[in-house]
């Protein structure tokens, strides 16, 4: 993953974006997987709605909000990544479903969003942790585990 | 493999040696019995334990409960004490749910009196304590408020006409943590929870009614002022959002900060600074300012339980606040004229009665330690004992401890089994989430009574009373 500002452009023949839950005796596990970072951050993101509001996802509605997140490294950036959803969640009753980011490097993230709101706050995933955290190659493109405490 | 290295020491304890791992720095003890040590070892509990013998400044021994399970970075049921002046100090090792803890109140009621209007009582109070994600607009904190609650905890209560000074007497430190620094608190944090004053949350979080079903310890059991026959209220929860957020700012932040140490760890999530440093001194100040925080939540729950009960059942139903203790937290104590800062990560303080910290009215017996089971199964009343401080660094346990993910348990029951299941035993449920009712079914959870018995023939607590629920309201 280069340094350099990152729009996705996946390459043809890798694996389409999607995430999973993984069993985990106490916490939430996610199996996350993308062909670029942006596209993992994105499936990240999509999962954490999943477990707060449940599947199948409402649609977005509402305008386009645009959030930056910056971090030391990948695994750094996709755990603060969550975090700042999980914050946005709690503190502002609001839960973002369709991500469009813009830029995705090592360090840095920066993301548009629209979502729902909810009056009552989903505070069903209390933060994203360090503990397990991967972000490898697999199959032609980026696959993450990341470990949520709820 | 790391399993097969552990020496049985007693029927009650494994030891797993400093050799089993070459950057151990202390041995790691579990208190298991043979079959709990048998389900322990299918999950990373010990893996994980064995990392926390990694800290530097570690002193003397980890030890894990056996209510243990395997967590993120420290298991969940772990006890880790550093040295303060050259150890660490990890907000992994408290958690994000900073002083979870469990209150016990007592009633003059008998479940015989308390049982015809019990379906409206526990109904009542699911509407009066906001549960899940719901907030608490009646004591939305301003900044100014936010603050003194960080700083007194339920000492501001007190002059909000919502706690005693009865009541700050029978609260681990009297409900305040004078080490707090509410400046260390980030505008996150408190824009999390400024509205979840009074709150119970979701995930185990509860609030139960119960009755007592048994006395073990007659003379402990009265001076707690438990009778067989009574109806107590259980109340399970912490620092809800803004506790979340420290953790999250500060394992960030350590993290950052620990190679500037030289700090090398297995596990990212265990991120440390030495409790000397800026860093760490921040931490455990904005830590005991959350602690603060959980114990003025559960000591506003408290009112309202008793506003319900009072309403419900008049004097006879006003419910005595017996002990509040935290199971999340790290505290600094003294152990062979050595100050160690004791991270209880799901594990519960559990002084006997030569400490100072046991409240004068239970001085004779030990401090209070309350035990919940699993939603639906029984929950008990210990006493600390004083050899808990040589073995377990003054700790038991916090629980049953799960046994099985959520997952599995959503995929082995729903929630309208367990639903019917409880009700069948004449137990009134609320609970806002039908899947949360399914991943917290008693079949998850180990057996409470096996946990509570390696306790208490471990001499880490003494068994006073169990009791059993007849009201939840599921967080």
């Amino acid at each position: 993953m280069s340094e350099a500002s990152e729009r996705p452009t996946p390459t043809t023949g890798s694996a389409p974006p999607g995430h999973e839950f993984v069993d985990h005796p106490s916490e939430a596990h996610i199996l996350v997987r993308g062909r670029t970072l942006a596209e993992v951050a994105a499936e990240a993101g999509l999962a954490l709605a999943g477990l707060a509001l449940g599947e199948p996802l409402p649609r977005a509605m509402g305008p386009w909000r645009e959030v930056d997140v910056r971090s030391r490294d990948r695994i750094a950036l996709l755990v603060d990544w969550l975090n700042e959803l999980i914050y946005l969640g709690e503190s502002e009753r609001w839960i973002p479903l369709e991500f469009d980011v813009l830029e995705a490097t090592t360090t840095h993230i920066r993301a548009r969003m629209r979502g729902v709101e909810r009056p009552e706050s989903p505070s069903l995933v209390k933060a994203a942790t360090y503990h397990g955290a991967t972000l490898e190659n697999a199959g032609g493109g980026l696959e993450a585990h990341l470990l949520l405490d709820v | 493999m790391q399993a097969l290295q552990a020496v049985k020491l007693s029927d009650w304890m494994f030891e797993i040696p400093r050799s089993a791992r070459e950057d151990m720095r202390v041995p790691a003890r579990v208190y298991a019995d043979a079959q709990l040590w048998e389900q322990i070892s299918h999950d990373k509990s010990i893996e994980q334990l064995i990392n926390v013998a990694t800290l530097p400044g570690v002193a003397g021994y980890v030890c894990a409960m056996p209510d243990v399970h395997q967590g993120y970075g420290f298991p969940v049921g772990g006890i880790a004490a550093t040295r303060v002046s050259d150890g660490v100090i990890s907000p992994g090792g408290v958690g994000y749910d900073i002083n979870c803890g469990v209150r016990l109140l007592a009633t003059d009621l008998t479940a015989e009196e308390a049982r015809p209007r019990l379906e409206t009582a526990v109904h009542d109070l699911s509407r009066t304590i906001p549960s899940g994600p719901g907030r608490n607009p009646r004591l939305s904190l301003d900044p100014p408020d936010m603050d003194r609650v960080l700083a007194e905890g339920c000492r501001y209560l007190v002059d909000r006409g919502l706690a005693t000074p009865e009541d700050l007497a029978v609260t681990e430190a009297g409900g305040c943590l004078e080490a707090a620094d509410p400046a260390a608190v980030s505008a996150k944090a408190k824009k999390r929870g400024h509205d979840q004053l009074g709150t119970i949350g979701s995930g185990n979080h509860f609030v139960e009614v119960q009755q007592v079903d048994q006395v073990f310890d007659e003379d402990a059991a009265r001076a707690f002022g438990l009778e067989r026959g009574c109806i107590t209220v259980l109340i399970h929860t912490g620092s809800r959002g803004l506790g979340h957020q420290v953790c999250t700012d500060y394992v960030r932040l350590l993290d950052e900060v620990m190679q500037r140490y030289d700090i090398r760890l297995p596990d990212r999530q265990l991120a440390s600074a030495p409790l000397r440093s800026p860093e760490g001194a921040r931490y455990f100040g904005a830590m005991c300012a959350a602690a603060n925080f959980a114990w003025a939540n559960r000591q506003a729950i408290t009112q309202s339980v008793r506003s319900v009960f009072e309403r419900m059942y008049g004097d006879a139903g006003h419910p005595r606040l017996i002990y509040d203790v935290a199971h999340n937290i790290a505290k600094i104590e003294t152990y062979d004229d050595q100050e160690l800062c004791v991270h209880r990560k799901g594990a519960t303080r559990a002084f006997g009665p030569a400490s100072a910290e046991t409240p004068n009215q239970y001085r004779a017996h030990g401090q209070p330690v309350f035990i919940p089971g699993s939603m639906g199964t029984a929950s008990y009343v210990l006493a600390g004992a004083d050899t808990s401080e040589e073995r377990s660094f003054g700790s038991c346990c916090h629980g049953a401890g799960r046994a099985m993910s959520r997952g599995a348990a959503k995929r082995a029951v729903t929630g309208a089994q367990v639903r019917r299941e409880l009700e069948g035993h004449g137990i009134v449920v609320r609970c806002a989430s039908k899947s949360g009712l399914a991943e917290e079914a008693p079949l998850a959870y180990k057996d409470v009574d096996r946990v509570v018995d390696v306790v208490h023939r471990a001499g880490l607590a003494r068994r006073v009373a169990r009791l059993i629920p007849v009201g939840v309201i599921k967080g």
